[in-house]
């Protein structure tokens, strides 16, 4: 039993602290998350469709010299 | 301590050898920063891109399989390497720093110049190194096949490319660009995975006939050609083995969790001793160390897969190497996926479904996952000098106190949130991860989890310099 406790009690310490910090934190308001999750997604998209496009070019030039050789 | 023998002298020799960005010699405008970022990137996507010439195949199961997210490698590829060189080097050196068994002090000019020099010089050597292994292991075909010409020929090509991406990397970080190549790289690597995953106009056959590999393109073209709308739609949003709109949806609402997160901190207030006052801010953000987590999970993951797919191969009847794991090979993708073993649970369960079907196995995986990132996390801010006494440290240095408590004081308080929010925010960072792969997110958990907090850093970046830049117009 005291092998159980001495397992719990850590998690128990570490539980409590989460609780603690994640209440004093400063959460964002709908603004704040929405002006980030804008910024963020039009980031996610320039960089996805960057990597999209050159991969769409390359797929004919691939083609092209792989199957000259 | 002047006279001491020191390890980081041995890589004096080689600094002139080594190829080496200048520094900065002048404040690059925000505009050329951009300019600088972008050229880079399209370097790397187009050696992304080359196919690696004298090889004879590619169509064996690849063992890197699960290593590609995190290390923006694409297989047969100038890039086959990607970053694994400098990422390598660069955790290398810094454990080995960070653990004190190279001595490093980081106010002599000397011991900075070294250590970027070991770094790069250990990363030329890595190159190198998986270079002759991937030649010598057969992945393009026997050895005998492909003929020392071109075996020798494929290894220059993976070399050089290790060079460049480390050379990038540096013109980056020597304040040429925003931010990181690597963080760049692996942040492109998985957008451009998502959004081909999405778009892609590639038809593939799966057993219902041709269809589009993009789930949005296929999306439309079974609206279009189907006269059963309703299981047009069905088959859309549910499709086995290829991307479907359920999937999209849930990589979605992955992204904007990740978002929401990224915004929790505490919020210390810090004064200025000498500048009469000047209040400022420490924030400790609950995602403390970031994405490394699951960057230090993932490589341990890989590496596992890696070592167990080697020994399986070649001794499958051992009971130990069956413990390790047990690995099959796909029917669709050719990929060999393991299905029994350590490997297979820590490896994601399908689906939710497949958790409800093996339980113990989604239990494992999840106990791991939480586990896993928040030891990482623990352990990456005491290496990383990241960690209460570091930073009490540096805001000493800084002649910052915190408002209402001694400075002697102020380890103490930055003790109470430091190691908790490392933790516990590892832990976030695997639960997410967890539920992405459930909720069959594009692009793996891991992925989207990288791409976001990357992008997140870089969009702080962007804040910082343009604040600058205004400022600097001001002046």
């Amino acid at each position: 039993m005291e092998a159980i406790d001495s397992a719990i009690d850590p998690l128990r310490d570490f539980a409590k602290s989460s609780v603690r910090l994640v209440q004093r934190c400063h959460k964002p308001d709908r603004k704040e998350f929405t002006k980030v999750a804008v910024r963020t997604a039009i980031g996610f998209v320039v960089m996805g469709f960057v990597g999209f496009f050159v991969k769409l070019v390359f797929i004919p030039i691939n083609n092209i010299i792989v199957g000259s050789s | 301590m002047g006279g001491g023998f020191r390890v980081l002298h041995l890589v004096r020799p080689f600094l002139a050898f080594l190829p080496e960005v200048q520094s900065a010699d002048r404040k690059i405008p925000f505009r050329e920063k951009v300019i600088y970022t972008v050229i880079s990137l399209f370097i790397f996507l187009v050696c992304s891109q080359l196919p690696l010439y004298g090889i004879h195949s590619t169509t064996g199961a690849d063992p890197f399989y699960w290593m590609r997210v995190i290390l923006a490698s694409n297989r047969g590829t100038v890039m086959e390497l990607g970053i694994t060189p400098i990422v390598t080097s660069g955790l290398v050196m810094q454990l080995l720093a960070g653990s004190k068994i190279i001595e490093v002090d980081n106010n002599v000019r000397e011991d900075r110049a070294l250590l970027n020099g070991a770094q790069k010089l250990l990363g030329i050597l890595i190159a190198i190194g998986e270079a002759v292994a991937y030649v010598l292991s057969g992945m393009y075909g026997p050895v005998g096949q492909l003929g020392v010409g071109n075996a020798i020929l494929i290894i220059l090509q993976l070399f050089f490319a290790g060079i460049i991406v480390i050379c990038l990397d540096e013109l980056l970080q020597k304040g040429y660009g925003l931010g990181s190549g690597i963080s760049l790289f692996i942040a492109t690597n998985i957008c451009e995975s998502i959004i081909w995953k999405a778009f892609s106009p590639t038809t593939i056959n799966t057993g219902r006939g041709a269809e589009f590999e993009g789930a949005v393109i296929a999306l439309f073209h079974m609206l279009i050609t189907k006269s059963n709308k309703v299981a047009a739609l069905r088959q859309a949003f549910y499709r086995q083995n290829l991307p479907n709109v359920t999937n999209l949806l849930a990589t979605v609402l992955i992204f904007l969790i990740v978002i929401y997160f990224q915004g929790f901190r505490v919020v210390l207030p810090v004064r200025s001793k000498s500048a009469r006052g000047q209040q400022g801010s420490y924030p400790i953000k609950l995602f403390y160390t970031s994405n490394m987590p699951i960057i230090l999970q993932s490589a341990l993951v890989s590496n596992l897969y890696f070592i167990s797919q080697l020994l399986y191969r070649k001794f499958s009847g051992n009971f130990f190497v069956n413990l390790l794991g047990q690995w099959k090979e796909s029917e669709y993708s050719g990929q060999s996926i393991p299905v029994s073993g350590l490997a297979y649970l820590i490896t994601a369960p399908a689906s939710f479904a497949d958790m409800a079907a093996h339980p113990f196995h989604a239990l494992f995986y999840i106990v791991f996952m939480l586990t896993a990132c928040a030891l990482f996390s623990k352990t990456w801010i005491e290496v990383s000098g990241s960690s209460a006494r570091d930073v009490a440290k540096q805001l000493k240095e800084q002649q910052m106190v915190m408002p209402g408590h001694r400075e002697s004081n102020l380890q103490k308080e930055l003790n109470r949130y430091i190691p908790t929010a490392a933790a516990f925010g590892g832990v976030c960072i695997g639960a997410l991860t967890v539920l992405a792969d459930f909720m069959g997110a594009i692009g793996s958990g891991t992925g989207i989890l990288l791409a976001v907090t990357i992008i997140y850093q870089y969009f702080e970046t962007f804040e910082k310099e343009k604040a600058s830049e205004l400022g600097f117009f001001g002046f």
